[in-house]
């Protein structure tokens, strides 16, 4: 068993949680609710969640969608994402919800389920699975 | 990344929190690329601004960041909101007004200049081999490839964080050595009422640099021809055969041309409309120069007809309100929807139409997606008599 993967850094910060995964690239435009914190076309809430997906994609207003989610208090704790881009960038640093771009994808969310909790500590360059 | 001292100071803080976060945005998506350092622009063009398409988050995001104390560091310009600021449109909807109105002022407080419009080089005209940072794709490839500066296509919020710091980051179209080009196509088969649909054509099929060769010295079919390639690919320049000024790019050694001709772009150009047809005739994408304005008051002049219920739109750069206030109002007598300082491709139409006609594949581009109508490309002269019932 897995149960530490190395990370590159983008936004630092502590994040403990339940993971949500979405397997897919995401528009924050268009495909997201950020008064509710939902992600449409799967009908799942990330509020709250360690959220999981491969990256961002779309329109830049994306980044200002991102930024929205902090301030509603709908944001997830933390991103994990296969590939960086501008948008989600721009968007985790403007809203400060810390972004981490995980080495070993594809391995990391087979590893990971409902009843796992995903932790980051600030500092560290990896992500631990618990459970 | 190799940061000066200076940059050093603003991403530890020094200057406060806003300037730290807009340094951050820059420099992380820079690296992120493979960046390895900042390069200081002398001016920032913002899109992203319209209220239709950013909504309460952008608005949220633009306010809180002018009460945290923003405030741009170089010459900084205003793409287009999603009202018509003259306020007297027949189609272009201001139920947003408000909104826009209040996105317009922290903008302006934040230093921007009061352009709303995507045609930014009419009020600076950038310098050749001069670094900017500027959103508006229509805009960022005139810039290249007309003036030879040095701009890729930023994204709203980037563009912003430029405009606030004063760099953005050395990749891109601001290196010389990325700017080359791998083909070369003779377009001069193609006749200017069609350079909308050529550009369309440009974009969907050639993905390297190409270099034009063949092709018309006007600057008006010039802009209509880039904005279409940079609507429908991602094109960020286009060199024109003596015309984009020379060492603002380079060339491969081994080069073929590739002929193009009217028919390989008459899916582009679409059908006439018939008689029946409601017609909503549109120019001014990108908006209008003051040569364009002056023909179109010249031609509406000369023309005795009505318009029944078809309609002219035509968009301008927000300054024309002051410089051409008679000639406004005499089109307006005239029936033209003249709107200001908007973009009918970022706003509401508060009436339907059958078929739009237009001179801009950039225009097409978008609202046909938008607004379901049939489209048909032609000059800037025949969109107006085809409205005119000509």
């Amino acid at each position: 068993m897995f149960n530490k993967f190395v990370v590159d850094i983008i936004v630092d910060g502590d994040c403990r949680g339940k993971p949500l995964v979405l397997d897919t690239y995401i528009s924050f435009f268009g495909e997201v609710d950020p008064y509710k914190g939902i992600h449409l076309p799967t009908n799942s809430l990330f509020k709250g969640r360690v959220m999981v997906f491969r990256g961002a994609r779309g329109s830049t207003v994306g980044s200002y969608i991102i930024y929205g989610l902090k301030k509603y208090g709908t944001n997830p704790l933390c991103m994990i994402v296969s590939k960086p881009d501008p948008i989600l960038i721009t968007g985790t640093v403007l809203a400060e919800i810390p972004l981490f771009i995980v080495k070993n994808y594809d391995v990391f969310i087979k590893n990971i389920s409902e009843n796992t909790i995903i932790l980051h500590r600030k500092g560290e360059g990896w992500v631990e699975i618990i459970g | 990344m190799y940061l000066s001292r200076e940059q050093e100071k603003m991403l530890n803080g020094e200057y406060g929190w806003v300037y730290a976060r807009a340094l951050e945005v820059i420099v992380k998506v820079g690296e992120s690329l493979g960046a390895e350092k900042l390069v200081p622009i002398v001016h920032a063009h913002i899109s992203g601004v319209s209220y239709t398409n950013i909504g309460e988050p952008g608005l949220g995001f633009i306010k809180d960041f002018y009460s945290k104390g923003a405030r741009v560091r170089v010459y900084s310009t205003i793409n287009p909101g999603c009202i018509d600021l003259a306020g007297s449109s027949q189609v272009i909807s201001s139920s947003f007004r408000e909104k826009q109105l209040e996105i317009n002022m922290y903008l302006e407080k934040m230093g921007f200049e009061k352009t709303f419009t995507c045609i930014p080089y009419l009020h600076r005209k950038p310098g050749i081999n001069e670094h900017l940072a500027w959103g508006e794709s229509s805009a960022v490839i005139f810039a290249n490839s007309i003036f030879g500066a040095r701009t890729n296509r930023e994204g709203g919020p980037l563009a912003l964080a430029a405009a606030l710091t004063g760099y953005t980051y050395y990749w891109g179209l601001h290196i010389l050595d990325n700017r080359v080009v791998s083909t070369k196509i003779d377009v001069s088969s193609i006749r200017g009422e069609y350079y909308g649909a050529l550009g369309l054509w440009l974009g969907e099929h050639i993905r390297e640099i190409p270099m034009l060769t063949g092709i018309s010295g006007r600057l008006d079919l010039l802009k209509i021809l880039l904005a279409a390639s940079a609507a429908s690919g991602d094109h960020g320049l286009i060199v024109l055969e003596n015309i984009t000024p020379e060492k603002t790019y380079l060339v491969n050694d081994k080069i073929e041309t590739v002929f193009v001709d009217e028919n390989e772009i008459e899916e582009y150009i679409g059908s006439m409309p018939s008689r029946k047809d409601k017609i909503l005739g549109y120019i001014g994408c990108p908006h209008l120069d003051p040569y364009e304005f002056e023909k179109l008051v010249e031609i509406i002049s000369k023309n005795d007809k009505g318009v029944g219920d078809n309609l002219l739109l035509v968009s301008i750069p927000y300054i024309y309100m002051e410089v051409f206030k008679d000639e406004i109002g005499f089109l307006k007598s005239r029936g033209v929807d003249i709107v200001v300082g908007t973009c009918p491709i970022v706003s509401k139409l508060s009436r339907e139409f059958d078929y739009l006609v237009t001179n801009s594949g950039k225009a097409v581009f978008y609202m046909s997606r938008l607004h379901k109508l049939n489209t048909y490309i032609t000059s800037f002269e025949r969109t107006v008599d085809l409205v005119y019932g000509g």
